[in-house]
């Protein structure tokens, strides 16, 4: 006998599956609480020889399957329907069928984590190698082809005597006695141990080292560039190709971007006064438009009014007001004509405005010429 | 022979199977005849509806049978003359098909096609008069022919003991279940898609097989269970055996909602005209309720009843489910046939009660007849012990 | 052919082997230096394997123009080969789950092998979606996370649901498997005497004590494991299903496919996993373990579901033809006597016509016919999903974009490289794990549970 080591338990060795459940058999008669039966496979019959309780692990599947279920149809309905509702190929938002397949996978898969999580970790509390039956002789054992029975100190009938003839009377044919290892019991953990903090400072050099190579180099080498590098000339870049050097090429003579007029009088104002006409009916949108236009560009001179009272404090000469009779009487096309080519020091509005906005910028003048100048049958 | 322990001692059936039989089954006839003569088509509809349920019992135990020679499975032997009695209801299905085939051109729109009707047209081959009762008429004799040599041997090893019987046996199953698989798919079509004939899907024969499966299992449980609590059967018949048949019907009754779904999603999803007029119909009105129902009566209820492991072992539980399934069988049945007569809504009245009351008083009537002349155990099986022995 | 006796049951396991030579047996491969000829085995896989490398490499440095892919045929053997990769790894879940439930004891020396087989085949599977998309490096896209563009993934597609099955898939196997090797784990670091084998297996074995209190939770969870991916297998080939049937073209969306799918997966994984083992029994001397009995009833199995396969290429020929619709009909004539017309007469002599080879008794117990028989059928799905995809895409429902696929070497590459990719994992798993289960086929050995002593 050794002394000074703490007894653990006591193991009886057997050669047969049917001597084994007979031993436990015979220790759950004898009244032995806190015993095991170890052996290399699970035998039939033994959860019944040994007395055990039904597992309960079929609940753990089944409650966190269905919050799998309930969660993930949850999520799908708030994602789908309620943070990004989208119509998909003209399916509602909520449409659960084409559910049922993600719902029926993370029901699978939540249950089957959680169930072997529960299981390996809160019901068996492994890992667990500084058990005190491993590393023994009984160990070995077991875990081939015989089949043991554990009968632990801590029991409250156990007394060496009585367990070693226990044993002897259900013939073990091997009775080993198992200690707790001494390390195993004053074993404490070192934090700082250096061994520790190399090993946590190397994680981290490494964990950065990775990181930052990732980040900041990797994902700007080919092909992991997000398609920045691409067989295509971009916008005035150079190209050998062409004997010009330009990567862009010229439009054909006489080509008008879309969208675009062209302007016809040039420098004959007063032709265009009479040729001009204003395709823009008078609308509220239009005179909207004008509106916004007119107090955009025109405005800083002219003044919201147009009555020439600028805000530009005489750093540029005040034009005159657009209420005198020559503005009021031109032709439409005739106002056309200056902004679009500009009059002594005004310049050309023509890359600011379209001919549209143009015209609508006309309509709005015409409103403002006519608030000052009122008929009598405007107030009725 | 090892078999010599088995203590059997034939008990004869309670007179009261014969007695109930025989009243569900007159008073079945009589609503029948008075349905055929007050509502001919609509009864020849219901008719369908019977029909195709009297073939899932019948032709699937006669699968459930030869399955097990097939598959080697011991378990299920000591039962299997359920299965057997079950599937002599194979002998009544002209009793139900001629009344059918007499109505042929009141229910199926297949036999009038419109002559500018190119898809039917197209279809006309397969979709006439003619090939129709041949393949009624092929398909019976084939179910007959295995029944009866499948069962006869069967029979003779009672007395003759003979190893060789169930090597002829697994023969004949091993031809039968591959031709079971053509005819049941084609049957399916013939007497259930056909009913919308411009309606396809690739898996209605599935679909239909599943709930064959099913019915049948059904049916057999709830003798096995009644008789097996009554000791009919040998000693040593205990909750594994449960265990194994409650199993097969929670796993068939998986495979059908899988079977169903897939259908279902795939129409839904792709949303071809052509194909979705079938659940349309099923949609509308209150039709809804019994499609709805659909998934309630034949997955949700019977999944959550046999989830459990001791649900399964639990002769009560097993009774109900099993009454349950046939149930939903039948209801299922009804669902893919009604909607064809009564297009606004649910056709139920005193005529739907005629067919269901006369197949039930078939069923047992059958059961008892050959419950006089057989062995309820197959006591000549080499099987039979380790089928008595088994255990998970 | 001797005849059988009903009233006895077969033994699994050969013979009578004592335990402890079973542990030898079936460690002998782990412990024991590798030999010349596993060497030569890994240089054929590992130059096939490059092969992938070297394709992949190509693939994303000039992009995926590099495959014979285009329109109308946008899928072709990228997704050929996942289908049937994932095809590969359903039989592995077959054996392990379904025959468990099934109580088929005969599972037990191939089970672990063949869920090793799912394991690598399902990442063989995953590369594919992952390399078809173009950047697999930004597939974190591909799952639902809050993310700064507040949008969501499209629970709609079946393309996502793809993500979620395959995924799923993967991790319960992998689950499933580690499961089934804790015990291996510690009987081998019971066994060894090399110290860093010894922590290695300490670690991976949890410190597992063949606690019967344990065994009866341990049971329990294997058979709700077993229970739960019996579903998941046939979920996710349904699945890998709807990325077709979900569609409109002719020949894709059909009814049947869902079960039609799971049977050709199972088919062809049985053919791989029967392939496999025949060496692997040679080689490792397993024979009295993965007896010839087992791989008869692997080529029944093969015959069923070979002929459900069957069953249904004919039912969906003949519901096109019922159907009455032009386009239907058209569609499977086309298939038959089309441009692939070649592709589908293999298809149909490999899968099945030869294994209806399996009736004859002496054809399912013959090694090399089988093993034959079992790589056409492997070359007969592969064509099955190369017919499914590309025929019906080539001739969809627009005649004037109609247009045959030709696949590039690179799509020739990545083929050859997955199959590389495939067999080093798996000749490495023989090396480093019990490639069978110890525990499993010890519980098996006829002897090895208590008799019955009935109350």
């Amino acid at each position: 006998m050794m002394s000074g080591k703490i007894l653990y338990s006591y193991t009886g060795i057997f050669d047969t599956p049917d001597q084994i459940m007979h031993a436990a058999e015979k220790a759950v008669e004898t009244g032995y609480t806190k015993y095991d039966v170890n052996t290399p496979y699970p035998l039939h019959g033994m959860d019944k020889a040994m007395k055990l309780k039904p597992s309960k692990l079929g609940y753990v599947a089944l409650v966190f399957g269905l919050s799998g279920t309930l969660a993930t149809l949850l999520t799908i309905w708030w994602m789908s329907a309620i943070d990004y509702p989208i119509v998909i190929g003209g399916k509602p938002l909520f449409s659960f069928p084409a559910y049922v397949p993600i719902i029926f996978e993370v029901t699978v898969l939540s249950a089957a984590i959680m169930t072997v999580v529960s299981m390996l970790f809160f019901f068996f509390k492994l890992p667990n190698n500084s058990h005190p039956l491993h590393g023994t002789e009984y160990m070995k054992k077991v875990s081939a082809d015989k089949y043991g029975i554990s009968i632990q100190a801590d029991d409250p009938k156990f007394n060496e005597a009585a367990v070693k003839k226990f044993l002897e009377s259900v013939h073990a044919s091997e009775i080993i006695p198992i200690y707790w290892d001494e390390e195993e019991i004053s074993h404490k953990n070192k934090i700082l141990e250096p061994k520790f903090i190399m090993f946590l400072i190397v994680v981290a050099v490494i964990t950065s080292g990775v990181t930052y190579f990732s980040f900041n180099k990797l994902m700007y080498m080919v092909p992991f560039d997000w398609m920045m590098n691409q067989p295509k000339l971009s916008a005035q870049q150079q190209s050998p190709i062409f004997a010009d050097g330009f990567g862009m090429r010229q439009p054909v003579a006489g080509t008008i971007a879309r969208g675009s007029m062209v302007y016809q009088f040039k420098g004959q104002p007063d032709l265009a006064g009479v040729k001009l006409v204003n395709p823009i009916p008078i609308s509220k949108e239009s005179l909207a438009l004008g509106q916004v236009k007119f107090d955009i560009y025109c405005s800083p001179c002219h003044g919201y009014n147009a009555d020439g009272v600028s805000r530009l404090r005489g750093q540029f000469p005040n034009p005159p007001s657009l209420h005198s009779d020559k503005v009021r009487n031109w032709s439409d096309g005739r106002i056309f004509a200056v902004v679009t080519e500009g009059q002594n020091t005004m310049p050309s509005y023509a890359s600011q405005l379209s001919f549209d906005e143009r015209w609508a910028v006309i309509n709005y003048l015409r409103a403002l010429q006519r608030a000052l100048n009122a008929k009598e049958s405007d107030v009725q | 022979m090892s078999n010599s322990s088995i203590e059997y001692i034939k008990k004869e059936l309670s007179p009261k199977v014969r007695t109930v039989g025989s009243a569900l089954f007159v008073a079945g006839l009589i609503v029948v005849v008075l349905g055929y003569v007050t509502d001919p088509v609509r009864s020849a509809y219901n008719n369908i509806v019977g029909l195709t349920f009297l073939i899932s019992v019948g032709v699937g135990s006669l699968f459930l049978f030869a399955l097990e020679y097939v598959a080697g499975a011991v378990w299920s032997t000591p039962f299997r003359r359920v299965t057997e009695f079950l599937a002599a209801n194979i002998y009544l299905i002209p009793l139900l098909a001629i009344p059918l085939l007499l109505n042929v051109n009141s229910i199926f729109h297949w036999t009038h096609p419109e002559p500018a009707d190119k898809t039917m047209l197209n279809k006309a081959p397969y979709l006439n008069v003619t090939f129709f009762v041949i393949r009624v008429v092929l398909f019976w004799l084939i179910w007959l022919c295995f029944y009866f040599f499948i069962s006869r041997n069967s029979v003779k090893q009672d007395t003759s003991h003979d190893q060789s019987l169930t090597k002829l046996n697994i023969k004949l199953s091993t031809i039968f279940v591959p031709l079971f698989a053509i005819t049941i798919s084609f049957a399916a079509i013939d007497w259930l898609m056909s009913l919308s004939p411009k309606w396809f899907s690739t898996i209605f024969g599935v679909y239909y097989f599943s709930g064959t499966v099913l019915a049948a299992l059904a049916a057999g449980t709830i003798f096995i269970v009644l008789l097996n609590e009554k000791g009919y059967f040998v000693k040593g018949l205990s909750g594994d055996h449960y265990y194994s048949l409650g199993a097969l019907l929670f796993a068939f009754t998986n495979f059908w909602a899988y079977i169903a779904f897939s259908q279902y999603l795939l129409i839904w999803y792709a949303n071809l005209p052509e194909e979705t007029t079938w659940f349309i119909v099923r949609w509308q009105g209150s039709w809804k309720i019994i499609s709805i129902g659909l998934v309630f009566v034949h997955f949700l209820i019977p999944y959550f009843g046999l989830l459990s492991q001791p649900s399964k072992m639990n002769p009560k539980r097993l009774l109900w489910m099993s009454g349950w399934i046939l149930f939903a069988h039948y209801y299922d049945l009804y669902w893919m046939t009604m909607p064809n007569f009564g297009k606004d809504g649910i056709v139920l009245g005193w005529i739907e009660l005629g067919f269901p009351l006369l197949i039930a008083g078939l069923i047992m009537l059958v059961f008892d007849f050959k419950a006089k002349s057989q062995n309820l155990v197959p006591i000549g099986d080499p099987k039979l012990k380790r089928g008595i022995d088994f255990r998970l | 052919m001797s005849t059988v006796d009903y009233t006895q049951e077969l033994s699994v396991i050969e013979g009578k082997p004592p335990l402890r030579v079973l542990d030898d047996l079936i460690s002998k491969p782990i412990d024991a230096k590798p030999t010349r000829k596993f060497f030569i085995a890994l240089t054929i896989s590992g130059s096939m394997l490059s092969l992938l490398v070297i394709g992949l490499g190509l693939t994303f440095y000039y992009g995926i123009g590099m495959w014979g892919n285009n329109i109308p045929v946008g899928w072709a053997f990228d997704i050929t080969n996942f289908v049937f990769w994932v095809g590969i790894g359903h039989a592995g879940t077959l054996i392990s789950a379904i025959l468990f439930l099934l109580r088929q004891k005969w599972r037990t020396g191939i089970a672990r092998f063949a869920e090793g087989m799912t394991i690598f085949a399902v990442m063989t599977a995953g590369l594919f979606p992952l390399i078809h998309v173009g950047r697999p490096w930004l597939a974190a896209y591909l799952f639902p996370y809050p993310n700064q563009h507040s949008i969501w993934v499209n629970f709609d597609s079946p393309l996502l649901w793809d993500v979620f099955a395959v995924s799923t898939y993967f991790i319960v196997s992998l689950i499933f498997w580690y499961v089934g090797l804790i015990p291996d784990f510690a009987t081998l670091r019971e066994r060894t005497n090399n110290k860093i084998k010894k922590i290695t297996y300490s670690i991976f074995g949890l410190g597992w004590r063949f606690s019967n209190k344990h065994w009866q939770h341990y049971e329990m969870v294997y058979l709700i494991l077993a229970g739960f991916a019996t579903p998941l297998v046939l979920s996710v080939h349904t699945i890998v299903s709807f990325d077709f049937a979900v569609s409109i073209i002719p020949g894709w969306h059909a009814t049947i496919f869902p079960p039609y799918f799971v049977a050709g997966a199972v088919f062809s994984g049985f053919a791989m996993v029967q392939n496999v083992l025949i060496i692997v029994r040679k080689i490792f001397n397993y024979e009295h373990i993965i007896t010839l009995d087992t791989l008869e009833k692997m080529n029944k199995i093969m015959l069923l579901t070979g002929s459900m396969v069957g069953y249904a290429y004919a039912m969906e020929f003949f519901i096109a033809w019922y159907s009455g619709l032009p386009i239907e009909r058209f569609t499977f004539v086309n298939r038959a006597f089309g441009s692939y017309a070649w592709a589908y007469w293999v298809m149909i002599s490999c899968n099945v016509i030869s294994p209806q080879l399996f009736w004859s008794k002496k054809i399912r117990r013959t090694i090399p016919v089988m093993f034959v028989i079992a790589i056409f059928v492997n070359i007969g799905m592969w064509f099955e999903r190369f017919v499914i995809i590309v025929s019906s895409l080539s001739r969809d429902f627009l005649p004037s974009s109609w247009h045959l696929f030709t696949p590039t070497y690179v799509d020739f590459m990545i083929l050859i490289g997955s199959f590389g990719f495939f067999f080093t994992w798996l000749l490495l798993f023989t090396k480093a794990l019990p490639v069978v289960s110890m525990a499993e086929v010890k519980a098996t050995v006829t002897g090895s549970q208590p008799s019955h002593k009935d109350h």
